[in-house]
Protein backbone atom coordinates (compact mmCIF):
# COMPACT_ATOMS: atom_id res chain seq x y z
CA UNK A 1 0.00 0.00 0.00
CA UNK A 2 1.32 3.41 -0.94
CA UNK A 3 -0.13 6.78 -0.08
CA UNK A 4 0.30 10.17 1.54
CA UNK A 5 0.45 10.65 5.29
CA UNK A 6 -1.87 12.97 7.20
CA UNK A 7 -0.16 13.53 10.51
CA UNK A 8 -2.27 14.46 13.53
CA UNK A 9 -1.57 14.74 17.24
CA UNK A 10 -2.00 12.83 20.49
CA UNK A 11 -5.29 11.91 22.17
CA UNK A 12 -7.47 12.46 19.11
CA UNK A 13 -10.85 11.48 20.53
CA UNK A 14 -13.85 10.03 18.76
CA UNK A 15 -15.61 13.40 18.76
CA UNK A 16 -12.82 14.76 16.59
CA UNK A 17 -12.76 11.71 14.35
CA UNK A 18 -16.52 11.59 14.05
CA UNK A 19 -18.46 14.39 15.81
CA UNK A 20 -21.28 13.22 18.10
CA UNK A 21 -23.91 15.20 16.23
CA UNK A 22 -23.66 12.77 13.30
CA UNK A 23 -24.29 9.69 15.44
CA UNK A 24 -27.84 9.33 14.17
CA UNK A 25 -26.50 8.67 10.62
CA UNK A 26 -26.64 5.03 9.61
CA UNK A 27 -25.47 5.20 5.97
CA UNK A 28 -21.71 4.58 5.72
CA UNK A 29 -21.35 6.81 2.66
CA UNK A 30 -22.83 9.69 4.64
CA UNK A 31 -20.59 8.88 7.62
CA UNK A 32 -17.51 9.13 5.39
CA UNK A 33 -18.24 12.79 4.66
CA UNK A 34 -17.61 13.71 8.29
CA UNK A 35 -14.35 11.86 8.87
CA UNK A 36 -11.95 13.93 11.01
CA UNK A 37 -14.31 16.89 10.71
CA UNK A 38 -13.83 17.67 14.40
CA UNK A 39 -10.15 18.58 13.85
CA UNK A 40 -10.07 22.26 12.95
CA UNK A 41 -7.59 22.17 10.08
CA UNK A 42 -9.17 19.02 8.64
CA UNK A 43 -12.77 20.14 8.52
CA UNK A 44 -12.82 19.30 4.78
CA UNK A 45 -10.81 16.10 5.12
CA UNK A 46 -13.29 14.03 3.11
CA UNK A 47 -12.68 16.27 0.08
CA UNK A 48 -8.92 16.53 0.53
CA UNK A 49 -8.03 12.90 1.14
CA UNK A 50 -7.02 10.60 -1.73
CA UNK A 51 -7.89 6.89 -1.80
CA UNK A 52 -5.08 4.95 -0.15
CA UNK A 53 -3.76 7.78 2.05
CA UNK A 54 -2.70 7.10 5.63
CA UNK A 55 -3.62 8.76 8.87
CA UNK A 56 -0.61 8.95 11.20
CA UNK A 57 -1.46 9.77 14.81
CA UNK A 58 0.15 10.12 18.21
CA UNK A 59 -0.81 8.27 21.37
CA UNK A 60 -4.30 7.11 22.42
CA UNK A 61 -5.92 7.56 19.02
CA UNK A 62 -9.70 7.06 19.20
CA UNK A 63 -10.18 7.69 22.90
CA UNK A 64 -13.57 8.82 24.13
CA UNK A 65 -16.74 7.04 23.14
CA UNK A 66 -17.25 3.53 21.82
CA UNK A 67 -18.74 4.65 18.49
CA UNK A 68 -17.71 2.31 15.71
CA UNK A 69 -18.57 5.13 13.28
CA UNK A 70 -15.11 6.52 14.07
CA UNK A 71 -13.44 3.47 12.53
CA UNK A 72 -15.96 3.01 9.73
CA UNK A 73 -15.84 6.63 8.53
CA UNK A 74 -12.08 6.50 7.93
CA UNK A 75 -12.32 3.24 6.02
CA UNK A 76 -15.21 4.55 3.93
CA UNK A 77 -13.49 7.84 3.11
CA UNK A 78 -10.59 5.87 1.66
CA UNK A 79 -7.93 5.94 4.37
CA UNK A 80 -5.90 2.76 3.74
CA UNK A 81 -4.76 2.43 7.32
CA UNK A 82 -4.32 4.31 10.57
CA UNK A 83 -0.83 4.16 12.02
CA UNK A 84 -0.70 5.44 15.59
CA UNK A 85 1.71 5.45 18.50
CA UNK A 86 -1.06 3.78 20.49
CA UNK A 87 -4.80 3.22 20.18
CA UNK A 88 -7.62 3.61 22.65
CA UNK A 89 -8.92 0.22 23.68
CA UNK A 90 -12.38 0.22 22.09
CA UNK A 91 -11.12 1.87 18.92
CA UNK A 92 -8.51 -0.85 18.48
CA UNK A 93 -11.12 -3.52 19.16
CA UNK A 94 -13.48 -2.01 16.61
CA UNK A 95 -10.86 -2.01 13.86
CA UNK A 96 -10.20 -5.71 14.48
CA UNK A 97 -13.90 -6.50 14.49
CA UNK A 98 -14.54 -4.77 11.17
CA UNK A 99 -11.42 -6.19 9.55
CA UNK A 100 -9.79 -2.79 9.02
CA UNK A 101 -6.16 -3.27 9.97
CA UNK A 102 -4.17 -0.73 11.97
CA UNK A 103 -0.51 -0.50 12.91
CA UNK A 104 1.02 0.56 16.18
CA UNK A 105 4.38 2.29 16.01
CA UNK A 106 6.15 4.19 18.76
CA UNK A 107 7.48 7.64 17.80
CA UNK A 108 5.85 7.46 14.35
CA UNK A 109 4.81 11.13 14.50
CA UNK A 110 8.48 12.05 14.86
CA UNK A 111 9.53 9.95 11.89
CA UNK A 112 6.81 11.01 9.49
CA UNK A 113 5.76 14.52 8.45
CA UNK A 114 2.49 15.66 7.01
CA UNK A 115 2.51 14.91 3.27
CA UNK A 116 5.27 12.26 3.34
CA UNK A 117 4.66 9.34 1.00
CA UNK A 118 4.64 5.99 2.82
CA UNK A 119 4.69 2.45 1.62
CA UNK A 120 3.36 -0.01 4.16
CA UNK A 121 2.73 -3.70 4.54
CA UNK A 122 0.02 -4.48 7.09
CA UNK A 123 1.00 -8.14 7.33
CA UNK A 124 4.55 -7.63 8.58
CA UNK A 125 4.25 -4.07 9.88
CA UNK A 126 6.98 -2.57 7.68
CA UNK A 127 6.62 1.11 6.83
CA UNK A 128 8.93 2.85 4.34
CA UNK A 129 9.14 6.62 4.29
CA UNK A 130 10.09 7.82 0.77
CA UNK A 131 11.29 11.24 1.89
CA UNK A 132 13.70 10.04 4.56
CA UNK A 133 14.43 6.62 3.14
CA UNK A 134 13.85 5.19 6.61
CA UNK A 135 12.33 1.75 7.17
CA UNK A 136 10.17 1.61 10.30
CA UNK A 137 9.10 -1.61 11.97
CA UNK A 138 5.58 -1.27 13.39
CA UNK A 139 3.63 -3.77 15.46
CA UNK A 140 1.24 -5.73 13.26
CA UNK A 141 -1.78 -7.66 14.56
CA UNK A 142 -1.12 -11.15 15.87
CA UNK A 143 -2.92 -14.15 17.35
CA UNK A 144 -6.68 -14.16 17.58
CA UNK A 145 -6.96 -10.50 16.53
CA UNK A 146 -5.07 -11.31 13.35
CA UNK A 147 -7.33 -14.28 12.61
CA UNK A 148 -10.46 -12.18 13.12
CA UNK A 149 -9.18 -9.31 11.02
CA UNK A 150 -7.99 -11.61 8.23
CA UNK A 151 -11.39 -13.29 8.11
CA UNK A 152 -12.82 -9.87 7.27
CA UNK A 153 -14.09 -9.13 10.75
CA UNK A 154 -15.73 -10.68 13.80
CA UNK A 155 -19.00 -11.79 12.23
CA UNK A 156 -17.29 -13.39 9.26
CA UNK A 157 -14.90 -15.10 11.66
CA UNK A 158 -17.69 -16.44 13.86
CA UNK A 159 -19.69 -17.68 10.91
CA UNK A 160 -16.64 -19.47 9.63
CA UNK A 161 -15.76 -21.08 12.94
CA UNK A 162 -19.21 -21.98 14.24
CA UNK A 163 -20.78 -23.33 11.08
CA UNK B 1 -0.60 -17.65 42.34
CA UNK B 2 -3.70 -15.64 43.22
CA UNK B 3 -6.13 -13.88 40.93
CA UNK B 4 -7.50 -10.37 40.61
CA UNK B 5 -11.25 -9.74 40.37
CA UNK B 6 -11.35 -9.69 36.59
CA UNK B 7 -9.26 -12.84 36.31
CA UNK B 8 -11.73 -14.64 38.58
CA UNK B 9 -14.75 -13.46 36.61
CA UNK B 10 -13.28 -14.44 33.26
CA UNK B 11 -12.05 -17.78 34.62
CA UNK B 12 -15.54 -18.59 35.92
CA UNK B 13 -17.14 -17.74 32.58
CA UNK B 14 -14.73 -19.87 30.59
CA UNK B 15 -14.72 -22.79 33.04
CA UNK B 16 -10.99 -22.47 33.58
CA UNK B 17 -9.33 -22.61 36.95
CA UNK B 18 -6.95 -19.80 36.25
CA UNK B 19 -6.52 -17.21 33.52
CA UNK B 20 -3.54 -14.92 33.04
CA UNK B 21 -3.13 -11.48 31.48
CA UNK B 22 -2.83 -11.35 27.68
CA UNK B 23 -4.66 -14.65 27.12
CA UNK B 24 -7.34 -14.28 24.43
CA UNK B 25 -10.52 -16.04 25.42
CA UNK B 26 -14.13 -16.40 24.37
CA UNK B 27 -16.50 -15.65 27.22
CA UNK B 28 -20.24 -16.07 27.70
CA UNK B 29 -21.93 -12.70 27.80
CA UNK B 30 -24.63 -12.26 30.46
CA UNK B 31 -26.01 -9.03 29.06
CA UNK B 32 -25.36 -7.18 25.78
CA UNK B 33 -26.74 -3.66 25.75
CA UNK B 34 -27.41 -0.98 23.16
CA UNK B 35 -28.67 2.58 23.48
CA UNK B 36 -30.95 4.71 21.37
CA UNK B 37 -27.98 6.18 19.53
CA UNK B 38 -25.52 3.81 17.96
CA UNK B 39 -28.00 1.05 18.79
CA UNK B 40 -29.86 1.21 15.46
CA UNK B 41 -26.54 0.48 13.73
CA UNK B 42 -26.31 -2.72 15.77
CA UNK B 43 -29.80 -3.74 14.67
CA UNK B 44 -29.17 -2.93 11.01
CA UNK B 45 -25.90 -4.87 11.11
CA UNK B 46 -27.58 -7.78 12.87
CA UNK B 47 -30.31 -7.95 10.23
CA UNK B 48 -27.82 -7.56 7.40
CA UNK B 49 -25.92 -10.64 8.62
CA UNK B 50 -28.61 -12.74 10.29
CA UNK B 51 -31.87 -11.52 8.78
CA UNK B 52 -34.87 -12.59 10.87
CA UNK B 53 -32.91 -15.24 12.74
CA UNK B 54 -33.83 -15.30 16.44
CA UNK B 55 -31.29 -13.79 18.79
CA UNK B 56 -29.32 -16.17 20.98
CA UNK B 57 -31.25 -15.21 24.15
CA UNK B 58 -33.63 -12.24 24.32
CA UNK B 59 -33.30 -12.12 28.12
CA UNK B 60 -29.61 -11.35 27.76
CA UNK B 61 -30.29 -8.21 25.76
CA UNK B 62 -31.20 -4.76 27.01
CA UNK B 63 -31.97 -1.56 25.16
CA UNK B 64 -31.77 1.76 26.98
CA UNK B 65 -32.90 5.11 25.64
CA UNK B 66 -30.91 7.84 27.32
CA UNK B 67 -29.31 10.26 24.95
CA UNK B 68 -31.69 12.16 22.70
CA UNK B 69 -34.82 11.53 24.75
CA UNK B 70 -37.60 12.11 23.96
CA UNK B 71 -36.57 12.12 20.28
CA UNK B 72 -35.16 15.52 19.34
CA UNK B 73 -35.68 15.24 15.57
CA UNK B 74 -37.04 12.95 12.85
CA UNK B 75 -33.80 11.05 12.42
CA UNK B 76 -33.63 10.17 16.11
CA UNK B 77 -37.33 9.32 16.17
CA UNK B 78 -36.73 6.89 13.30
CA UNK B 79 -33.78 5.34 15.12
CA UNK B 80 -35.76 4.85 18.29
CA UNK B 81 -38.52 3.21 16.30
CA UNK B 82 -35.99 0.78 14.81
CA UNK B 83 -35.12 -0.24 18.39
CA UNK B 84 -38.73 -0.60 19.52
CA UNK B 85 -39.72 -2.61 16.45
CA UNK B 86 -36.75 -4.93 16.83
CA UNK B 87 -37.46 -5.47 20.53
CA UNK B 88 -41.05 -6.32 19.71
CA UNK B 89 -40.11 -8.70 16.91
CA UNK B 90 -37.40 -10.45 18.92
CA UNK B 91 -39.38 -10.51 22.19
CA UNK B 92 -36.81 -8.44 24.05
CA UNK B 93 -38.50 -7.39 27.28
CA UNK B 94 -35.78 -5.18 28.62
CA UNK B 95 -36.34 -2.05 26.59
CA UNK B 96 -36.22 1.04 28.75
CA UNK B 97 -37.85 3.79 26.79
CA UNK B 98 -37.60 7.58 27.02
CA UNK B 99 -38.00 8.76 30.59
CA UNK B 100 -36.13 5.82 32.14
CA UNK B 101 -32.78 7.51 32.53
CA UNK B 102 -29.06 6.82 32.05
CA UNK B 103 -28.56 3.26 30.79
CA UNK B 104 -26.18 1.59 33.23
CA UNK B 105 -27.98 3.14 36.19
CA UNK B 106 -31.31 1.82 34.91
CA UNK B 107 -29.84 -1.69 34.47
CA UNK B 108 -28.65 -1.61 38.07
CA UNK B 109 -32.00 -0.46 39.43
CA UNK B 110 -33.98 -2.91 37.32
CA UNK B 111 -32.05 -5.92 38.62
CA UNK B 112 -30.18 -6.80 35.44
CA UNK B 113 -26.75 -6.68 37.07
CA UNK B 114 -25.36 -9.49 39.23
CA UNK B 115 -22.03 -9.85 40.98
CA UNK B 116 -19.68 -11.70 38.65
CA UNK B 117 -21.64 -10.99 35.47
CA UNK B 118 -19.99 -10.17 32.16
CA UNK B 119 -21.76 -7.25 30.52
CA UNK B 120 -20.97 -5.59 27.20
CA UNK B 121 -22.51 -2.38 25.95
CA UNK B 122 -22.09 0.22 23.23
CA UNK B 123 -21.40 2.70 25.95
CA UNK B 124 -17.92 3.57 27.04
CA UNK B 125 -19.04 4.13 30.63
CA UNK B 126 -20.42 0.62 30.99
CA UNK B 127 -17.51 -0.20 33.28
CA UNK B 128 -19.05 1.80 36.11
CA UNK B 129 -21.08 -1.35 36.79
CA UNK B 130 -17.93 -2.71 38.40
CA UNK B 131 -19.28 -0.87 41.46
CA UNK B 132 -21.64 -3.86 41.61
CA UNK B 133 -18.87 -6.39 41.08
CA UNK B 134 -19.57 -7.15 37.43
CA UNK B 135 -17.09 -7.05 34.56
CA UNK B 136 -18.81 -4.52 32.35
CA UNK B 137 -17.06 -3.06 29.36
CA UNK B 138 -17.72 -0.70 26.49
CA UNK B 139 -17.47 -2.39 23.10
CA UNK B 140 -18.33 -1.56 19.50
CA UNK B 141 -21.34 -2.27 17.31
CA UNK B 142 -20.02 -5.48 15.80
CA UNK B 143 -19.25 -6.95 19.22
CA UNK B 144 -22.86 -6.58 20.25
CA UNK B 145 -24.11 -8.13 17.01
CA UNK B 146 -21.86 -11.12 17.74
CA UNK B 147 -23.05 -11.38 21.35
CA UNK B 148 -26.69 -11.21 20.29
CA UNK B 149 -26.22 -13.87 17.64
CA UNK B 150 -23.92 -16.30 19.45
CA UNK B 151 -23.90 -15.27 23.11
CA UNK B 152 -20.13 -14.97 23.10
CA UNK B 153 -17.38 -12.39 22.78
CA UNK B 154 -13.60 -12.44 22.70
CA UNK B 155 -11.55 -10.65 25.29
CA UNK B 156 -7.92 -10.29 26.04
CA UNK B 157 -7.49 -10.86 29.77
CA UNK B 158 -6.24 -7.49 30.99
CA UNK B 159 -3.59 -6.92 33.59
CA UNK B 160 -4.81 -5.17 36.73
CA UNK B 161 -3.83 -1.89 38.34
CA UNK B 162 -4.53 -1.50 42.04
CA UNK B 163 -5.41 1.88 43.45
CA UNK B 164 -5.37 2.07 47.22
CA UNK B 165 -7.12 4.98 48.92
CA UNK B 166 -6.00 5.66 52.46
CA UNK B 167 -7.24 8.22 54.93
CA UNK B 168 -10.63 9.82 55.42
CA UNK B 169 -12.89 11.74 53.12
CA UNK B 170 -13.70 15.10 54.70
CA UNK B 171 -16.57 17.20 53.39
CA UNK B 172 -16.94 19.19 51.17
CA UNK B 173 -14.42 16.92 49.40
CA UNK B 174 -16.27 14.05 47.77
CA UNK B 175 -15.70 10.87 45.79
CA UNK B 176 -15.58 13.02 42.63
CA UNK B 177 -12.66 15.06 43.97
CA UNK B 178 -10.90 11.83 44.87
CA UNK B 179 -11.27 10.30 41.43
CA UNK B 180 -10.16 13.55 39.75
CA UNK B 181 -7.08 13.51 41.96
CA UNK B 182 -6.40 9.89 41.00
CA UNK B 183 -6.91 10.70 37.32
CA UNK B 184 -4.41 13.53 37.51
CA UNK B 185 -1.80 11.05 38.69
CA UNK B 186 -2.71 8.04 36.57
CA UNK B 187 -3.38 10.08 33.41
CA UNK B 188 -5.79 9.63 30.50
CA UNK B 189 -3.89 6.67 29.11
CA UNK B 190 -2.67 5.31 32.44
CA UNK B 191 -4.98 2.31 32.48
CA UNK B 192 -5.07 1.54 28.76
CA UNK B 193 -6.15 -2.11 28.22
CA UNK B 194 -6.14 -2.60 32.00
CA UNK B 195 -8.61 -3.51 34.71
CA UNK B 196 -8.56 -1.17 37.70
CA UNK B 197 -9.36 -2.13 41.29
CA UNK B 198 -10.04 0.80 43.59
CA UNK B 199 -9.82 -0.25 47.21
CA UNK B 200 -8.39 0.72 50.56
CA UNK B 201 -9.71 1.98 53.90
CA UNK B 202 -11.20 5.17 52.45
CA UNK B 203 -13.44 3.20 50.09
CA UNK B 204 -14.73 0.68 52.56
CA UNK B 205 -17.71 2.65 53.77
CA UNK B 206 -18.43 4.34 50.47
CA UNK B 207 -22.02 4.05 49.26
CA UNK B 208 -23.08 2.67 45.90
CA UNK B 209 -23.44 6.19 44.60
CA UNK B 210 -19.88 7.13 45.60
CA UNK B 211 -18.58 3.91 44.07
CA UNK B 212 -20.37 4.73 40.83
CA UNK B 213 -18.54 8.06 40.76
CA UNK B 214 -15.19 6.31 41.23
CA UNK B 215 -15.68 3.49 38.74
CA UNK B 216 -17.30 5.65 36.06
CA UNK B 217 -14.16 7.73 35.62
CA UNK B 218 -11.89 4.75 35.09
CA UNK B 219 -13.11 5.18 31.50
CA UNK B 220 -11.20 8.48 31.38
CA UNK B 221 -8.04 6.56 32.36
CA UNK B 222 -8.72 4.35 29.31
CA UNK B 223 -9.44 1.37 31.56
CA UNK B 224 -11.19 -1.71 30.27
CA UNK B 225 -12.96 -2.53 33.52
CA UNK B 226 -13.23 -1.02 36.99
CA UNK B 227 -14.00 -2.56 40.34
CA UNK B 228 -14.53 -1.59 43.94
CA UNK B 229 -14.49 -4.74 46.10
CA UNK B 230 -18.08 -4.87 47.39
CA UNK B 231 -19.32 -4.64 50.96
CA UNK B 232 -22.46 -6.27 52.36
CA UNK B 233 -24.69 -3.30 51.61
CA UNK B 234 -23.84 -3.49 47.91
CA UNK B 235 -24.62 -7.20 47.87
CA UNK B 236 -27.90 -6.55 49.70
CA UNK B 237 -28.81 -3.90 47.14
CA UNK B 238 -28.21 -6.33 44.28
CA UNK B 239 -30.09 -9.12 46.01
CA UNK B 240 -33.10 -6.89 46.54
CA UNK B 241 -33.10 -5.80 42.92
CA UNK B 242 -32.41 -9.13 41.25
CA UNK B 243 -34.17 -11.56 43.62
CA UNK B 244 -31.08 -13.73 43.29
CA UNK B 245 -28.38 -14.73 45.74
CA UNK B 246 -25.26 -12.67 45.15
CA UNK B 247 -21.75 -13.92 45.75
CA UNK B 248 -19.18 -11.16 45.92
CA UNK B 249 -15.91 -11.65 44.08
CA UNK B 250 -12.76 -10.42 45.78
CA UNK B 251 -9.11 -10.46 44.76
CA UNK B 252 -6.84 -13.05 46.36
CA UNK B 253 -4.28 -11.83 48.87
CA UNK B 254 -1.50 -12.89 46.54
CA UNK B 255 -3.11 -11.57 43.33
CA UNK B 256 -0.63 -10.17 40.81
CA UNK B 257 -0.92 -6.48 40.00
CA UNK B 258 0.93 -4.73 37.21
CA UNK B 259 1.04 -1.45 39.06
CA UNK B 260 -0.04 -0.09 42.38
CA UNK B 261 -0.83 3.49 43.36
CA UNK B 262 -1.36 4.66 46.92
CA UNK B 263 -3.12 7.89 47.77
CA UNK B 264 -3.78 9.39 51.17
CA UNK B 265 -6.93 11.41 50.69
CA UNK B 266 -7.08 12.98 54.16
CA UNK B 267 -7.06 16.73 53.75
CA UNK B 268 -7.55 16.60 49.97
CA UNK B 269 -8.95 19.92 48.68
CA UNK B 270 -11.83 19.93 46.15
CA UNK B 271 -10.44 19.29 42.66
CA UNK B 272 -11.42 20.41 39.17
CA UNK B 273 -10.43 19.19 35.69
CA UNK B 274 -9.71 22.18 33.46
CA UNK B 275 -10.17 22.30 29.66
CA UNK B 276 -9.43 20.27 27.52
CA UNK B 277 -8.63 17.03 29.26
CA UNK B 278 -10.03 15.12 32.24
CA UNK B 279 -6.54 14.67 33.68
CA UNK B 280 -5.77 18.40 33.60
CA UNK B 281 -6.72 18.52 37.27
CA UNK B 282 -6.02 21.35 39.73
CA UNK B 283 -7.31 22.29 43.17
CA UNK B 284 -10.51 24.35 42.68
CA UNK B 285 -8.84 27.18 44.61
CA UNK B 286 -6.39 27.70 41.72
CA UNK B 287 -9.10 28.61 39.22
CA UNK B 288 -11.48 30.25 41.68
CA UNK B 289 -13.12 33.35 40.18
CA UNK B 290 -13.37 32.05 36.60
CA UNK B 291 -16.75 33.32 35.32
CA UNK B 292 -19.21 30.59 34.31
CA UNK B 293 -22.10 30.64 31.83
CA UNK B 294 -23.63 27.29 32.58
CA UNK B 295 -23.56 24.59 35.25
CA UNK B 296 -24.61 20.98 34.70
CA UNK B 297 -25.26 18.60 37.57
CA UNK B 298 -26.02 15.05 36.52
CA UNK B 299 -24.62 12.33 34.19
CA UNK B 300 -23.62 8.73 34.87
CA UNK B 301 -20.86 10.03 37.17
CA UNK B 302 -22.88 12.29 39.47
CA UNK B 303 -26.63 12.02 38.90
CA UNK B 304 -27.57 9.91 41.94
CA UNK B 305 -29.98 10.93 44.68
CA UNK B 306 -27.13 11.59 47.12
CA UNK B 307 -25.58 13.99 44.62
CA UNK B 308 -28.85 15.85 44.15
CA UNK B 309 -29.43 15.95 47.89
CA UNK B 310 -26.06 17.61 48.45
CA UNK B 311 -26.82 20.10 45.70
CA UNK B 312 -30.21 20.90 47.25
CA UNK B 313 -28.50 21.69 50.57
CA UNK B 314 -26.38 24.28 48.79
CA UNK B 315 -29.17 25.73 46.65
CA UNK B 316 -31.67 25.90 49.51
CA UNK B 317 -32.73 29.54 49.97
CA UNK B 318 -30.19 30.58 47.34
CA UNK B 319 -30.63 31.71 43.76
CA UNK B 320 -28.61 30.84 40.71
CA UNK B 321 -26.48 33.89 39.82
CA UNK B 322 -27.78 36.26 37.13
CA UNK B 323 -26.73 35.21 33.68
CA UNK B 324 -25.94 31.64 34.72
CA UNK B 325 -27.94 28.65 33.51
CA UNK B 326 -28.17 25.74 35.95
CA UNK B 327 -29.30 22.34 34.72
CA UNK B 328 -29.95 19.66 37.34
CA UNK B 329 -30.58 16.22 35.96
CA UNK B 330 -31.54 13.10 37.93
CA UNK B 331 -29.89 10.04 36.41
CA UNK B 332 -33.01 7.85 36.47
CA UNK B 333 -36.76 7.99 36.96
CA UNK B 334 -36.32 6.36 40.35
CA UNK B 335 -33.86 9.07 41.43
CA UNK B 336 -36.21 11.75 40.10
CA UNK B 337 -39.10 10.24 42.03
CA UNK B 338 -37.12 10.28 45.28
CA UNK B 339 -36.05 13.87 44.62
CA UNK B 340 -39.65 14.84 44.03
CA UNK B 341 -40.98 13.04 47.10
CA UNK B 342 -38.37 14.64 49.32
CA UNK B 343 -38.93 18.21 48.20
CA UNK B 344 -35.75 18.60 46.14
CA UNK B 345 -37.58 19.72 43.00
CA UNK B 346 -39.10 22.59 44.95
CA UNK B 347 -35.63 23.77 45.95
CA UNK B 348 -34.28 23.40 42.41
CA UNK B 349 -37.14 25.35 40.86
CA UNK B 350 -37.01 28.09 43.46
CA UNK B 351 -33.29 28.49 42.87
CA UNK B 352 -33.99 28.95 39.15
CA UNK B 353 -32.64 25.63 37.87
CA UNK B 354 -33.87 23.80 34.78
CA UNK B 355 -34.72 20.17 35.57
CA UNK B 356 -35.12 18.08 32.40
CA UNK B 357 -36.32 14.47 32.24
CA UNK B 358 -33.88 11.79 33.47
CA UNK B 359 -31.29 11.15 30.74
CA UNK B 360 -27.68 11.84 29.78
CA UNK B 361 -28.73 15.40 29.06
CA UNK B 362 -26.17 17.58 27.39
CA UNK B 363 -23.42 14.97 27.68
CA UNK B 364 -22.11 13.93 24.22
CA UNK B 365 -23.84 16.88 22.58
CA UNK B 366 -27.14 15.26 23.43
CA UNK B 367 -30.05 17.38 24.55
CA UNK B 368 -30.73 20.43 26.68
CA UNK B 369 -27.93 22.90 27.09
CA UNK B 370 -25.26 22.89 24.37
CA UNK B 371 -22.69 25.69 24.64
CA UNK B 372 -22.00 28.55 22.24
CA UNK B 373 -18.33 29.08 21.29
CA UNK B 374 -16.37 30.67 24.12
CA UNK B 375 -18.89 29.81 26.83
CA UNK B 376 -17.75 28.19 30.08
CA UNK B 377 -19.48 25.18 31.63
CA UNK B 378 -18.88 23.61 35.02
CA UNK B 379 -20.08 20.04 34.76
CA UNK B 380 -20.27 17.06 37.10
CA UNK B 381 -19.90 14.78 34.10
CA UNK B 382 -16.72 12.96 33.14
CA UNK B 383 -15.24 14.35 29.93
CA UNK B 384 -14.12 17.74 28.73
CA UNK B 385 -12.39 16.99 25.45
CA UNK B 386 -12.70 19.79 22.83
CA UNK B 387 -16.16 20.01 21.30
CA UNK B 388 -17.67 17.64 23.85
CA UNK B 389 -20.57 19.98 24.69
CA UNK B 390 -20.54 22.16 21.59
CA UNK B 391 -17.70 23.45 19.49
CA UNK B 392 -15.62 26.14 21.15
CA UNK B 393 -17.16 25.68 24.58
CA UNK B 394 -14.89 25.27 27.59
CA UNK B 395 -15.72 22.56 30.09
CA UNK B 396 -14.54 22.17 33.69
CA UNK B 397 -15.30 18.92 35.54
CA UNK B 398 -16.05 19.09 39.23
CA UNK B 399 -18.05 17.66 42.12
CA UNK B 400 -21.75 18.41 42.67
CA UNK B 401 -20.81 20.65 45.62
CA UNK B 402 -18.34 22.70 43.56
CA UNK B 403 -20.78 22.93 40.66
CA UNK B 404 -23.72 24.02 42.81
CA UNK B 405 -21.66 26.57 44.73
CA UNK B 406 -20.28 27.98 41.47
CA UNK B 407 -23.80 28.32 40.03
CA UNK B 408 -24.83 30.49 42.96
CA UNK B 409 -21.69 32.64 42.82
CA UNK B 410 -21.57 32.90 39.02
CA UNK B 411 -17.91 31.96 39.05
CA UNK B 412 -15.87 28.89 39.92
CA UNK B 413 -15.93 28.71 43.70
CA UNK B 414 -14.53 26.35 46.31
CA UNK B 415 -17.49 24.75 48.09
CA UNK B 416 -18.04 24.81 51.80
CA UNK B 417 -17.33 28.50 52.33
CA UNK B 418 -19.50 30.90 54.31
S1 LIG C 1 -24.00 10.57 31.01
FE1 LIG C 1 -22.59 11.04 29.37
S2 LIG C 1 -20.80 9.78 29.71
FE2 LIG C 1 -22.47 8.94 30.95
S3 LIG C 1 -23.43 7.38 29.67
FE3 LIG C 1 -24.54 9.27 29.30
S4 LIG C 1 -23.52 10.19 27.52
FE4 LIG C 1 -22.13 8.63 28.34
Amino acid sequence: MKGKAWVIGDNIDTDQIYPGKYLPLTDVKEMAKHALEGIDRLEDFSELVAQGDFVVAGVNFGCGSSREHAAVCLREVGVAMVIAESFARIYYRNTVNIGYPVLESKDITQKVQDGDVLETDASNGIIKNERTGETIQALPLSGLEREISDAGGLLQYMKKTTE
Amino acid sequence: MGSTIIEKIIAKSTGKELVTPDERLWVDVDLAVIRDFGGPNVILEYEEHFGDQKVHDPNKIAITFDLHVPAKDEKVAGNQKICRDFAHKQRIRNLFDVGSGVGQHVLLEKGLVNAGDIIAGTDSHMNLLGCANSFASGVGTTDIVAAWAKGKLWFKVPGTIKIVLDGNLEKPTSAKDVILHVLKNVGCEGALYKSVEICGPATENMSLSERITLTSMVTEMSGKAAFTPPHDKIMDYLKKRTNKEQVGIFPDEDAQYEEEYDFDISGLEPQIACPDSPDNVKPVSEVEGTPVDEVFIGSCTNGRYEDLYEVAQILNKNKVADGVRLIVLPSTAEVARAALDNGLYQIFFEAGAVVPNPSCGLCTTGHHGILAPGEVLVSTSNRNFPGKVGKGGEVYLASPATAATSSVKGEITVPGGA
